[in-house]
């Protein structure tokens, strides 16, 4: 069986949920809300580009929602036998699950990016002088590529799991506690977290082991895990 | 040739048997009723067959292929496993657009197969909006959407309204007319009696019985003779002679055991009895099933394994 149709197929699920369009929606939403917000309290040893972008924090959460529900939805009541009877090349059908959630998320990561980015420099005012052209460039990219990879692993987890529930109640927890609790200590393993070393490249001055796109490339590393995982879960069990 | 077949085919869950050793041969052109009590290992060798689910041991083959090799498979078999399995927040024509985009399949043939399950007009409500009968449609329609050779059902008249039921035995015997292999599971014997040519019978997941209908019934329920007469007690001397077993109901109506209308008609001719009635009393597939099944659990009776659904 040929790639594209399975994808097409994919992307049909994807489009026809009104939830996976809503959770689009809120990863924009979000990110530019808590982002005004952080711009507007902006005060002390602040980083401009973060707070530019420090609705992400929030934003993640809804792009983690669509990652897992489109693929906890093959879950619910046998609908994974439909989809595997329809492609029963399991690899291949999850590979295209993954495309038809990956792509759709950097679009609108990207698109969060700009917006957060415009509304956070309009906000923030003369304090967002100092940020240069690159930097915001860096920063509105490194939004779309972080947010899709955040999706993603909560879609591979989610294969893995075979559970949204399951997901959501390991990711939002561990990006919305763990992370701020061992957020501030610079320099340990906390910079290898997910979440952590993506987040690097919103910065306009990285602190830490990781740069701006290493960062990026060790949320990667996570996210190809748990596709994997997730694509090992798929093929070897039965569904 | 679009036959299923399944050689020796075993599946276990943990120490639970739920397929035994299994094998037999779906033949196109007539509809085959898979028959057996809940937990009995219908849905699990469905599931073999459609290669949703890994063999144990053995092998199961559609049209000489495993179903993972096949390319484009709705176009080669298509199944309803559950209808619960479409998303509710979905249209009905959303859910099988994207299935059949997966298999190249045309929008035109996916309302082709809405208008045949009688749900072109509700075809763009969500699927939680419909009832139970609806959704069977629904997963009927999705197993019709690649024109296929083979057709699996499992209780596909689960939920369906007495209008619901004629359609399906009408297309199930359609279906068959039109030369494809068309094997349907239920535990409802009366409805299966309806439309099956031919039966297999499961049993703790092992082959109980794997013969056309007629014959199935015929070789388990005894053939019984009903008749009335003018004179009951010449007719009850005339059976006694004869080594014919009778009994009379409150109505006066004899039935006489092990016995043909040819055999009864001829005796009661050449004695000059008159009749007032004479007809066949014809076994009926449940009697037939519950004889089968009581005999096979004489020979099971002892440790009972718990089965699973």
């Amino acid at each position: 069986m040929a790639f594209a149709p399975v994808l097409h197929a994919e992307w049909i699920k994807i489009r026809t949920l009104r939830s996976m369009l809503w959770a689009l929606g809120a990863i924009v939403f979000a990110t530019a809300a808590f982002s005004a917000l952080a711009a507007l309290d902006g005060g002390g040893d602040f980083d401009p580009l973060f707070a530019a972008f420090f609705g992400v924090s929030f934003g993640q959460v809804a792009a983690v929602a669509f990652g897992a529900t489109a693929v906890s939805s093959e879950f619910q009541a046998g609908a994974l036998r439909v989809s595997l009877s329809a492609v029963p090349q399991r690899g291949r059908w999850f590979a295209a699950k993954a495309v038809a959630v990956g792509v759709p998320a950097l679009a609108v990561g990207l698109v969060t990016g700009v917006v957060s980015l415009a509304v956070g420099t309009a906000v923030l005012g003369e304090k967002a002088n100092g940020l240069t052209w690159t930097e915001g460039l860096r920063g509105t990219v490194g939004c779309g590529v972080y947010l899709a990879l955040m999706a993603l692993l909560a879609a591979g987890l989610t294969a893995l799991l075979r559970s949204g529930v399951a997901t959501l109640g390991i990711l939002i927890p561990f990006l919305l506690l763990v992370s701020f609790v061992v957020g501030d200590k610079s320099g340990t393993v906390a910079d290898f977290l997910p979440d952590k070393a993506g987040q690097v490249v919103l910065h306009e001055t990285p602190e830490g082991t990781l740069g701006p796109w290493s960062g990026l490339a060790v949320t990667a590393c996570w996210t190809v895990a748990a596709l994997l995982a997730g694509a090992w879960s798929i093929r070897r069990r039965d569904a | 040739m679009t036959s299923i077949d399944t050689q020796d085919l075993t599946k276990e869950y943990g120490s639970n048997r739920a397929v035994d050793h299994l094998t037999f041969r779906v033949l196109p052109g007539r509809v085959t009723g898979f028959l057996g009590p809940n937990g009995a290992g219908k849905s699990t060798t469905l599931r073999l067959v459609l290669g949703l689910d890994r063999p144990t041991s053995g092998t199961a083959t559609v049209g000489g292929r495993a179903y993972a090799t096949l390319d484009e498979p709705l176009r080669h078999v298509g199944a309803l496993l559950d209808a619960q399995a479409p998303h509710g927040s979905r249209t009905a024509r959303d859910h099988l657009r994207a299935l059949a985009a997966g298999n190249r399949i045309g929008a035109g043939r996916v309302d082709e197969v809405l208008e045949e399950a009688g749900l072109a007009s509700v075809a763009r409500r969500r699927v939680k909006t419909y009832s139970l009968g609806m959704r069977q449609r629904l997963g009927i329609a999705a197993a019709l959407l690649g024109d296929p050779p083979v057709v699996l059902l499992d209780e596909p008249s689960n939920g369906l309204d007495p209008e619901g039921i004629i359609w399906i035995r009408e297309l199930l015997r359609r279906l068959a007319r039109e030369g494809r292999t068309v094997l349907v599971s239920s535990h409802l014997m009366n409805e299966t009696a309806s439309f099956a040519d031919h039966l297999i019978v499961l049993g703790r997941g092992r082959l109980l019985a794997d013969t056309p209908m007629r014959d199935f019934i015929h070789a388990r329920v005894e053939p019984r003779v009903r008749v009335r007469t003018t004179d009951g007690p010449a007719l009850r001397g005339l059976l006694t002679r004869h080594g014919y077993e009778a009994s009379e109901d409150d109505e006066g109506r004899w039935t006489v055991h092990h016995a043909r209308v040819e055999d009864i008609g001829r005796l009661a001719s050449d004695a000059g009895l008159p009749l007032l009635e004479l007809s066949a009393e014809e076994g009926t597939l449940e009697q037939a099933y519950l004889d089968l099944t009581a005999a096979e659990a004489e020979f099971t009776s002892t440790p009972a394994q718990p089965q699973e659904a």
